[in-house]
């Protein structure tokens, strides 16, 4: 025990600030004692793991911040943040020696000054949240949930809008907190948001029906640092959509960037299970401003028929990183993922999906485009399909193709089959280019100029993904956004 | 006010046959003929000829025209064209000539590999080739020193054999942008999209294509005849002086082949020419040809009239003696 305690001085150094008593344990008690303590945590988790020796100092530090910023709450919560806590124990921060964070430079956010956010925005201007009434739209300030009085009246029977706390029926709190959280390979950020969002959302589709609008989910940052200071609030929203045998929804997340805040980490994880025959359609277009962190972990698990479709646009923040885990628990799926990513400044896009498959007859197709339009700009993509041996008659297919439009501009990609079974339908194809000069010479022989060829041209590789958005007012407006970036590119080259 | 007009009879040397309209425009009441010419209606690209005259910075005095019937100025003189791929240096063109004056229509006939496409993508300008020796002179200007943009400003459009997809840019746009980008050249203005679709529409009927297909992206998903009638759907919005036609043929029925020779013959006029290039004698029942060309190992061997091509079908290639 002594040579333990010597060895590993980080352990217990901080054990006593996760406790929430008082009580501390002095080097004399190093012989740990297993307190249970009926509060938080449970200190048993820690002596019994032996990744415990690589305890991250910095990653507790935060820990314990996450945790003195948030109130107690419901149970269900209290659970997951329990749960997450002792993960948080045994993880590192990211490294790029870690596999999943090879190319991927987080060091920006952890030589800030995390603060997370412990209260909604006190005032808000009400001139970014404008009334779509088409759309049901529910906002996110920082991570809090805003308590809007919704018009659920368009909404068909039993159908569930709004925070967990205020679910009427204990039958889908019981659902809900038994799903809550289960992923089996997920990584710091999403315990970090397990332990530090102050609500959750549900979004529940009963039986059998059918949400014809969309529901709209806005994120807006408030709270911000500036240039100097080197603070970057941390938000942690959380949202749970449970779609019930033969359920139909469509979900829209968009994450806003604001003018005046500039740093800020905003730490989303958005779960999803999909009853048998139940489909969701999700899109998700981030715009965040371009020197914020944005970390999004969707979490996703189809029973057998059901449909499940992304599709994603991303644009803003310094480091973008989406993580998707679709995890297939019934035969007859259908999982279509189409991304696109788009770097116009110093900024890195990164997408890290993971399908697993282990029943028959699943289908899934995923669609990847990024555009690197700057020379220090990166763009990473590891999209990983695990075709597991019950898997039979599987028919997979993943492409990725990527525009590199300046030197220097930065591109990873690691696209991976890993195919067990064997009596599948499975491809993979990954293009890197510039533009294709057969189809810039058929402008040119048309008496367009090699110039504007380009621009149509850049433009028209991300609306191929843009197109797939189900919405078309929210097309519009990506594709407005896409175009005005795209064009202060070519005015400063 | 008398305007001087010189009038060469002889080819040589090539002057800039300066349009029609200009002239018109420049007050010209003693032109009695050119005004019987119906031109304009039939015109349906009218301004497209002009690009010549604001490229040219010689000659501007109006010269030989087509006044007084004949216009023996030729629309296109190929002199001992030879060409390489540009990347194997192998060579492909040999040595061609080839004069067409305005108003011909033109077809080039020949064995798989001679040379046929690569002559009409030297033409336009295509990156993969590089022009070793000889000159073409299109409208009295020097084509080789043009950028393919420029010569399809200049009035030459070219039919791809195989037309490139472009997902993502639909058909309306790129046709817009194509047009806009001529009527720039000529100091116009630039056509918004309703006008540019009231424009657009008429001219559907003429390659006997709905209107959701401008919707489509270009050549997308597009069938063999779709996409070549997409190419003649261009040829009438954007209008040319001189177009190439590359195996317009291939891959269509009957009747699309029957509706694309139709367009064609419906945009052809005095002033304007065609070149096709074709394996089989069908489609030039359609388009009656002016001259048949056949082309041989980089070459021009034999030109002959429309007799040539019922010779061709009765007994092959080898029956043409390489002269």
């Amino acid at each position: 025990m002594a040579a333990l305690a010597s060895t590993h001085p980080n352990l217990l150094q901080f054990t006593p600030k996760l406790t929430p008593s008082t009580r501390k344990l002095t080097p004399s008690t190093r012989k740990l004692k297993h307190k249970r303590i009926a509060m938080k945590l449970s200190v048993q988790a820690i002596s019994a793991s032996p990744q415990t020796s690589f305890t991250d100092q910095y990653v507790l530090q935060l820990a314990d911040s996450l945790e003195d910023s948030l109130p107690t709450s419901s149970f269900a919560l209290q659970n997951l943040r329990n749960n997450s806590s002792e993960t948080i124990l045994s993880t590192q921060w990211p490294s790029r020696k870690d596999e999943s964070f090879r190319f991927t430079d987080t060091s920006f956010i952890k030589n800030s000054d995390i603060k997370p956010i412990s209260h909604p925005p006190k005032s808000l201007t009400f001139s970014d949240i404008s009334r779509d009434t088409q759309l049901k739209s529910f906002y996110f300030a920082d991570g809090f949930l805003l308590d809007f009085s919704f018009d659920s009246s368009n909404l068909p029977d039993g159908v569930y809008l709004g925070s967990l706390s205020k679910l009427p029926s204990d039958g889908i709190l019981e659902r809900v907190s038994g799903l809550l959280g289960d992923l089996e390979w997920s990584d710091l950020f999403w315990s970090i948001n397990g332990l530090g969002a102050p609500d959750l959302m549900v979004v529940y589709v009963p039986e059998g029906c059918k949400v014809e609008h969309p529901i709209y989910l806005k994120y807006i940052a408030v709270e911000g640092g500036d240039e100097g200071s080197k603070t970057m609030p941390l938000s942690n929203p959380r949202v749970f959509v449970l779609v019930e045998k033969g359920g139909e929804v469509g979900i829209v997340e968009e994450f806003a960037g604001n003018e005046e805040s500039e740093y800020y980490w905003n730490n989303s994880v958005l779960e999803v299970v999909v009853g048998e025959g139940g489909k969701v359609r999700h899109s998700y277009v981030q715009n965040q401003s371009l020197n914020a962190a944005h970390i999004k972990w969707t979490s996703v698990r189809q029973e057998s028929t059901s449909t499940y479709e992304l599709v994603e646009v991303s644009t803003g923040g310094k480091l973008s990183r989406h993580n998707v885990h679709i995890q297939q628990l019934g035969s007859d799926t259908v999982t279509e993922l189409t991304t696109f990513h788009l770097c116009v400044g110093d900024q890195t896009q990164d997408l890290h999906s993971r399908i697993v498959l282990d029943h028959p007859r699943g289908y899934c197709q995923q669609l990847h485009k990024c555009i690197v339009a700057h020379s220090s700009g990166q763009a990473v993509f590891d999209g990983n399909v695990k075709v597991n041996r019950y898997a039979q008659q599987t028919d997979a297919g993943q492409l990725t193709r990527s525009l590199l439009l300046e030197p220097r501009a930065t591109v990873n990609v690691k696209p991976n089959l890993q195919i067990i079974a064997d009596d599948v339908k499975c491809s993979h194809g990954a293009a890197i280019s510039d533009l294709e000069e057969s189809q810039l010479f058929y402008f040119q022989a048309r008496g367009i100029d090699l110039e504007t060829a380009r621009k149509a041209l850049v433009f028209s590789f991300g609306a191929e993904v843009i197109d797939k958005l189900p919405h078309t007012s929210l097309q519009k407006q990506v594709k407005n956004n896409v175009k005005e970036l795209l064009g202060s590119t070519t005015k400063d080259s | 006010m008398a305007l001087v007009w010189q009038i060469q009879c002889t080819a040589s040397p090539p002057l800039p046959s300066l349009p029609f309209f200009k002239r018109k425009s420049s007050s010209s009441p003693s032109l009695p003929l050119p005004l019987t010419r119906s031109f304009r209606l039939r015109f349906t690209h009218v301004p497209s000829p002009r690009p010549v005259a604001a490229s040219i910075s010689s000659v501007e005095s109006p010269t030989s025209v087509d006044g007084l019937g004949n216009n023996k100025t030729p629309l296109l003189e190929v002199k001992g064209l030879t060409a390489v791929i540009a990347e194997t240096k192998q060579e492909i063109l040999k040595g061609v000539d080839l004069v067409v004056n305005h108003g011909e229509i033109h077809a080039i006939m020949g064995k798989n590999g001679s040379g046929k496409s690569t002559f009409s993508k030297v033409l336009v300008g295509h990156p993969d080739y590089e022009v070793t020796g000889g000159s073409v002179v299109f409208k009295g200007e020097n084509l080789l020193d043009m950028e393919p943009e420029e010569r399809s400003l200049a009035g030459l459009f070219m039919s791809f054999q195989s037309p490139v997809e472009i997902p993502g840019v639909n058909n309306i746009d790129f046709l817009h942008m194509a047009y806009n980008a001529r009527r720039k050249k000529l100091g116009q203005p630039e056509l918004g999209p309703l006008e540019f679709y009231a424009y657009i529409y008429p001219k559907l009927d003429l390659v006997n294509m709905k209107t959701d297909f401008l919707n489509r992206n270009v050549n997308e998903g597009f069938s063999g005849g779709e996409r070549k009638r997409n190419e003649i759907l261009q040829l009438a919005v954007l209008g040319a002086d001189f177009a190439i036609l590359d195996e317009i043929d291939s891959g269509l029925d009957v009747d699309a082949l029957r509706d694309v020779a139709k367009a064609v013959n419906g945009l052809l006029t005095l002033k304007n020419s065609v070149l096709m290039i074709t394996h089989y004698r069908r489609l030039l029942e359609f388009i009656k040809p002016t001259f048949i060309h056949i082309m041989e190992d980089g070459r021009i061997i034999k030109t002959g009239d429309s007799s040539l091509a019922q010779i061709l079908e009765e007994k092959g290639y080898n029956a043409i003696p390489s002269a």
